[in-house]
């Protein structure tokens, strides 16, 4: 059968156009955060196992955040085991993967989703179980298939970024922003902080809002096009460090690096080794040890202690000045400045 | 009907006519991107300009190294779907084996390399002599490769890249061309040289258009088979030190999605899933394609949604005006 490159492109076409329309994110809601989660039914006693159902295990953030849950379950003898389940971004694994535990009899869930919506029947079916789940990560999750959350607040994060930049920038400029992929909550709870961030500073002109999806060839890229269109630029908000590097090194190679104000990116290494090496940018925390803060809140559960829907593990702004206590030189770009014991941290 | 006088004049026309089509097939995507970058130009000078235009050639560089061979391996009549997972491993094996020192470069480089064409060879042998269909092998070899790559990591890409690399693949000859452009043009330009003038080149026409033929003119297909997939395994490591000298490693699926952009550079430049027709020439129009057209969404400033959609229709547009211009004859 001969297969047109017409229909090839048309095929590829439907399928890129397709991928927006997976957006899950939505905003954070401080009354649901708050929420007092009474947890009576879930109280048992140990020892314990705890299930870890992640969505993925192939970036170097979980990878960390895996390490610090199993770190704290280190600490507490009441835990037994922990039993970790890959999903590699495949919803209907992590489904079965989460009734694999419950078959387990693992008697705490942690989990971070690939697809939230479609791991909810399965979570549900925990909790009815009596096996109470803990969404970990950069996400809040509200629904009967969680308990609770220990989360990251990105649109607190993005804030702190904005605000931050606009300080170094002296409150005036024109900027543009590099966020992850479109449609996450990390992208939509990070551009919707910078918007309403920006209305404050009524001299700063946001330029444009791209998408980077966390790639560093791909956030430089955009930057060598967004380079040609604006002959001038006078900030970037990249909360991500790996897409920050990218984004740098295209204003680096355009001559035009002294031009711009780059905002703080996160605890990756690879950014902390360029703001050390540059004395700007900063950082601003997207702590890996949720995942310790994660099993704290389960075996409080477990207790049977009343918790707040929503655990937040604060962000932390670190200035250039003291990048110098976090940066690991001679580790991999790929690493986080972590609060891991040494022998803890990933080989 | 023709008389005597005027059948010269006839065989004449009718070689000049094949000629005339034959070059039109050849040229047909050279002419479309040629008219995409008119029209570009209208919109932004920057793509007049030499040094945008090769840098847009060392963004398309790592896609392009592979794109290399999975053309080889689609005028076979083959697919290659590994190319991505081999990129992924191929940029995470450098920098895990150069650990930051600059005396590691050619080592790691070499080693890299022998990796990708040891996954290449395993597809050609198992595609050559258990007839396996190549596009659920490679398939296969790809989530394998995928697998590999994080066992070998641990999930995070832990090496460490070594100075002076990433400072010699980027500095432009010249201040205007990229040293990893120009190592992309030189080894496009290496593989139209042997697709046309030696006999392995030549074989893989002949094996793609007509394997029957090809067996009884003598050519051993499944060898045939193994080199090529090892040249494509060996191409996409390539392309993954590319795509480290380009932009560092970050994460342990770089090249993901990689494959897909390969294939559709390849099969816009010409080259079918029949095999026997098409080639790299074609291929690198096609890459450009692509890269012209996402690029110029880009510049233009259309928001996300916006821009792919535009992109998409831009390769639709490019894509008809290739069919049209190669029905012609």
């Amino acid at each position: 059968m001969k297969i047109r490159p017409t229909a090839i492109c048309a095929a590829l076409m439907v399928i890129v156009a397709a991928l927006p329309l997976t957006s899950l994110a939505q905003g954070v809601e401080t009354a649901r955060v708050q929420e007092t989660v009474t947890t009576a039914r879930f109280k048992k006693a140990a020892p314990y196992r705890v299930g870890v159902a992640a969505g993925y295990l192939s970036n170097s953030w979980v990878v960390f955040c895996l390490q610090h849950i199993r770190y704290e379950a280190s600490r507490h003898k009441e835990i037994s085991e922990v039993l970790v389940t890959d999903a590699g971004f495949n919803p209907g694994k992590q489904v079965a993967d989460i009734e694999d535990l419950i078959s387990k009899n693992v008697n705490l869930i942690l989990y971070w989703p690939v697809d939230e919506k479609a791991i909810q029947p399965a979570l549900e079916k925990a909790v009815a179980k009596g096996i109470p789940t803990v969404n970990t990560g950069g996400g809040f999750t509200y629904g009967p298939g969680t308990v609770a959350n220990a989360f990251i607040d990105q649109v607190v994060l993005g804030d702190m970024v904005a605000r931050q930049l606009f300080k170094d920038m002296r409150g005036k400029g024109r900027i543009i922003a590099m966020l992850p992929i479109a449609g996450t909550t990390a992208a939509v709870d990070q551009l919707a902080a910078l918007r309403t961030a920006i209305k404050e500073f009524p001299q700063i002109e946001l330029l444009s809002a791209e998408y980077g999806d966390w790639n560093r060839a791909k956030a430089k890229q955009i930057t060598e096009n967004l380079l040609q269109r604006h002959p001038r630029i006078d900030g970037v908000f990249s909360p991500a460090g790996q897409m920050s590097i990218g984004v740098a090194e295209a204003f680096e190679e355009a001559g035009r690096l002294k031009e711009v104000v780059m905002s703080p990116g996160d605890e990756y290494n690879g950014w902390l080794k360029w703001v050390t090496k540059h004395g700007r940018g900063g950082a601003v925390t997207f702590p890996t040890r949720v995942g310790q803060e994660a099993v704290r809140l389960g075996l409080r559960i477990l207790n049977g202690e009343p918790v707040k829907r929503g655990l937040t593990v604060p962000s932390e702004y670190i200035s250039p000045a003291s990048i110098s206590r976090y940066v690991e030189p001679k580790r991999p770009d790929d690493w986080w400045a972590s609060t891991l014991p040494e022998e803890w941290k990933p080989k | 009907m023709s008389t005597e006088a005027e059948r010269p004049r006839v065989r004449m026309a009718a070689i000049v006519s094949g000629l005339s089509a034959g070059w039109l097939e050849r040229a047909a995507i050279w002419v479309v991107l040629l008219a995409l970058l008119g029209v570009a130009a209208l919109f932004s000078d920057a793509f007049v300009q030499p040094i945008y235009l090769f840098n847009m050639v060392r963004q398309a560089a790592p896609v392009g190294m592979a794109a290399i061979g999975v053309t080889l391996v689609m005028v076979m009549g083959g697919v290659d779907l590994s190319v991505g997972a081999v990129i992924s491993l191929a940029a995470v094996v450098a920098a895990v084996l150069m650990d930051g020192q600059a005396g590691n470069i050619g080592y790691a480089l070499a080693a890299t390399l022998t990796i990708g064409a040891a996954i290449g060879f395993a597809n050609g042998v198992l595609i050559a002599w258990n007839r396996a269909s190549p596009f659920i092998l490679t398939l296969g070899t790809a989530v394998a490769v995928y697998g590999l790559t994080q066992i070998y990591s641990g999930g995070t890409a832990r090496g460490i890249v070594a100075p002076g690399f990433r400072e010699f693949f980027n500095q432009r000859i010249g201040g205007l061309v990229p040293v990893l452009a120009l190592l992309f043009l030189a080894a496009a330009s290496l593989a139209v040289l042997v697709q046309r003038t030696t006999r392995f080149g030549r074989s893989l026409y002949l094996v793609g258009s007509n394997p029957g033929a090809a067996r009884l003119a003598g050519l051993h297909g499944a060898r045939l088979t193994v080199a090529t997939y090892t040249l494509s395994g060996l191409l996409a490591a390539l392309g993954g030190i590319t795509l480290l000298a380009r932009s560092g490693v970050s994460s342990t699926f770089a090249g993901r999605g990689f494959e897909f952009d390969a294939l559709a550079a390849v099969v816009l430049g010409g080259t079918t899933f029949e095999g026997g027709r098409g080639g790299v020439g074609g291929t690198v129009a096609g890459l450009l394609v692509l890269f012209v057209a996402f690029n110029l969404v880009n510049i233009l400033g259309l928001n996300y949604n916006t821009q792919r959609v535009v992109a998409g229709v831009i390769i639709i547009v490019a894509s008809a005006a290739y069919t049209l211009l190669t029905s012609r004859r």
